[in-house]
């Protein structure tokens, strides 16, 4: 892992024993209104959004490494249009119309080209800055329900999942297979040694699917897009399991996510549950309300990482303090320095 | 014009239908309404409306998740395509009505449309001015539409802020409708601190809650 030997993720991730509970907390949009970018750059200039990531973080002193990646990822990938987000009230990319109308698109639909579709070529330039930075290379892509919801639109996903189960299959297919395509593209320039992949998947949540159609549909290609990864000899995978997804994390569990991954939760997963799991094989992270950073009092944004702290501090593989989805850019600026704070107060380890 | 016996198996065809999303039957169903004499907006409160409460409470107990809800959403507009049209019009004139929207700088609509779905199961007029939708036009549609309720949706962190802001304009223009709120990171709280009159925490919850909230 990076040589930095005072980040202590990658300490972490070493197998290392660390002095305190690393804090990384997850911020985008609201680096660029930190320095006073626009939100869109973030994801539209891998030049700033390297730079505004790294002050952000030399400001509040929180550990970690700037990533580059957004969570409609797939539409733009496989030919949609995306729009960065200019608005007042927009966050992240979206885009308006996804790139597969029908069932009959799906059967004719290809791979594209990794080295110049969609936001690839940007994470590329991203990733060339971390590395020259000596920080750990990563690349972050959602997971494969994820793609296939941002490569269809989620409600014709749904209701092929039951209208259309091989149409399902053959999305999923292509979005494993993109994954892998793309990891081999990272490994092949920057090696594996420091190459991290991130995986998001919000659109799993159990308020959107099932545990059994999870289990049936999704977890099969999930677990071999990640043996793929791990299969280039990339050793870790961060994978963020977002939003409500109590009744997947059985199935989760048979997911490999490297020795060891890191697992991060937003709070609607209570972290002693998020132990239980995945405690002896994973790095356990979260999992503070992101609406509570956006909208809470500092008192509150303190207690609550506080109590994260004291739940999770002693997971057997570790853990790090983090929000349990992006932090929101809006977010009053001290709300993160109470986290910062929180960490730095009652995160320590007694030396043995 | 259908016995009752008839009627009633119409009205359990319909429900049925519904709840175990069969399209098909659901049509043949609603044709059958037309073609043998049935009272239309009967055949949808007792059939149609009572098969989505079903669908609601379905999904509340976690049996039934978007997919399903989905594919009974199909089943119930397709009956209410061949039904609505046959409404008579003082019947429509009673029936509450209600601006539905996601907020400005979110394009995200899965809930917002299951929650019209709801709406418009219950009998409701539902005008759905879709996602993205720029704040002043919540104000435009409740003037124009002399809506009874307005219901606001956000996914994002960031756009649920908007939510709050629409709130004022709808004050500031001394307009009354009942305003809902919903949407992931949304809760009663944030909901009453915004100064919406009600919150649902998903679309089985709308009817019932919209129902409680209003003026």
């Amino acid at each position: 892992m990076s040589k930095r030997s005072s980040d202590r993720v990658s300490a972490l991730l070493e197998g290392q024993s660390i002095d305190r509970v690393p804090v990384f907390p997850f911020t985008l949009g609201f680096c660029a209104r930190n320095v006073g970018y626009p939100i869109a750059s973030i994801y539209s200039d891998a030049h700033k959004s390297f730079q505004a990531q790294l002050w952000t973080q030399e400001m509040y002193g929180y550990d970690g490494w700037p990533q580059y990646g957004y969570a409609s990822y797939g539409a733009w990938e496989f030919g949609a249009e995306i729009r960065f987000p200019t608005g007042d009230w927009e966050q992240a990319p979206a885009y308006e119309r996804p790139p597969v109308q029908s069932e009959g698109e799906v059967e004719t639909l290809k791979l594209p080209d990794v080295k110049t579709t969609g936001m690839i070529p940007l994470a590329m330039e991203f990733s060339k800055m971390q590395k020259e930075s000596g920080l750990p290379v990563t690349i972050t892509l959602a997971g494969v329900f994820t793609i296939g919801a941002n490569m269809c639109a989620i409600d014709k996903l749904c209701r092929w999942l039951i209208k259309n189960p091989p149409v399902v299959h053959k999305v999923l297919r292509l979005a494993t297979e993109h994954i892998s395509n793309v990891v081999q593209y990272w490994a092949d320039t920057f090696g594996v040694e420091d190459t991290l992949v991130w995986i998001w998947e919000p659109s799993a949540d159990n308020n959107i699917i099932s545990p059994r159609q999870f289990k049936e549909f999704i977890v099969p290609y999930q677990k071999e897009a990640h043996e793929k990864i791990l299969a280039t000899g990339i050793k870790h995978i961060i994978c963020h399991i977002c939003g409500e997804q109590n009744l997947n994390l059985p199935y989760w569990a048979e997911v490999p996510f490297g020795d060891p991954g890191i697992v991060s939760f937003g709070h609607q997963v209570d972290l002693t549950t998020a132990i239980k799991f995945f405690g002896d094989t994973c790095i356990v992270a979260g999992n503070i309300d992101p609406q509570i950073i956006q909208t809470g009092t500092p008192e509150q944004v303190y207690e609550i990482s506080q109590q994260c702290i004291e739940k999770a501090k002693h997971s057997p593989r570790g853990y790090i303090l983090m929000s349990g989805c992006e932090v929101p850019p809006l977010s009053p600026p001290h709300n993160l320095y109470m986290i910062v704070k929180a960490v730095n107060d009652s995160g320590w380890y007694k030396r043995e | 014009m259908a016995s009752n016996e008839r009627t009633q198996e119409i009205m359990r065809g319909l429900y049925d239908a519904v709840v175990t999303f069969d399209e098909e039957t659901c049509v043949k169903f609603a044709k059958a309404v037309l073609e043998e004499g049935v009272n239309p907006s009967d055949a949808i409160i007792k059939g149609l409306a009572l098969g989505m409460e079903k669908v609601g409470s379905l999904y509340e107990k976690q049996e039934y998740f978007v997919p399903e809800l989905l594919m009974c959403s199909d089943a119930l507009y397709a009956a209410l395509e061949i039904l609505k049209p046959h409404i008579k019009v003082e019947e429509q004139a009673t029936k509450l009505k209600v601006v539905i929207g996601t907020v400005e700088g979110d394009i995200h609509d899965i809930g917002k449309n299951l929650v019209k779905m709801m709406y418009e199961a219950a009998g409701w007029t539902v005008n759905d001015l879709g996602r993205d939708v720029k704040l002043d036009r919540f104000v435009e549609e409740i003037e124009r539409t002399k809506a009874d309720v307005i219901a606001l949706s956000a996914l994002m962190t960031t756009s649920m802020l908007a939510i709050p802001v629409v709130i004022k304009k709808i004050k500031a223009h001394n307009l009354n409708p009942t305003i809902m709120v919903g949407g992931a990171p949304l809760t009663r709280d944030i909901a009453k601190q915004y100064g919406a009159d009600g919150y649902a925490e998903n679309c089985g919850m709308a009817v019932q809650e919209t129902i409680k909230a209003l003026k």
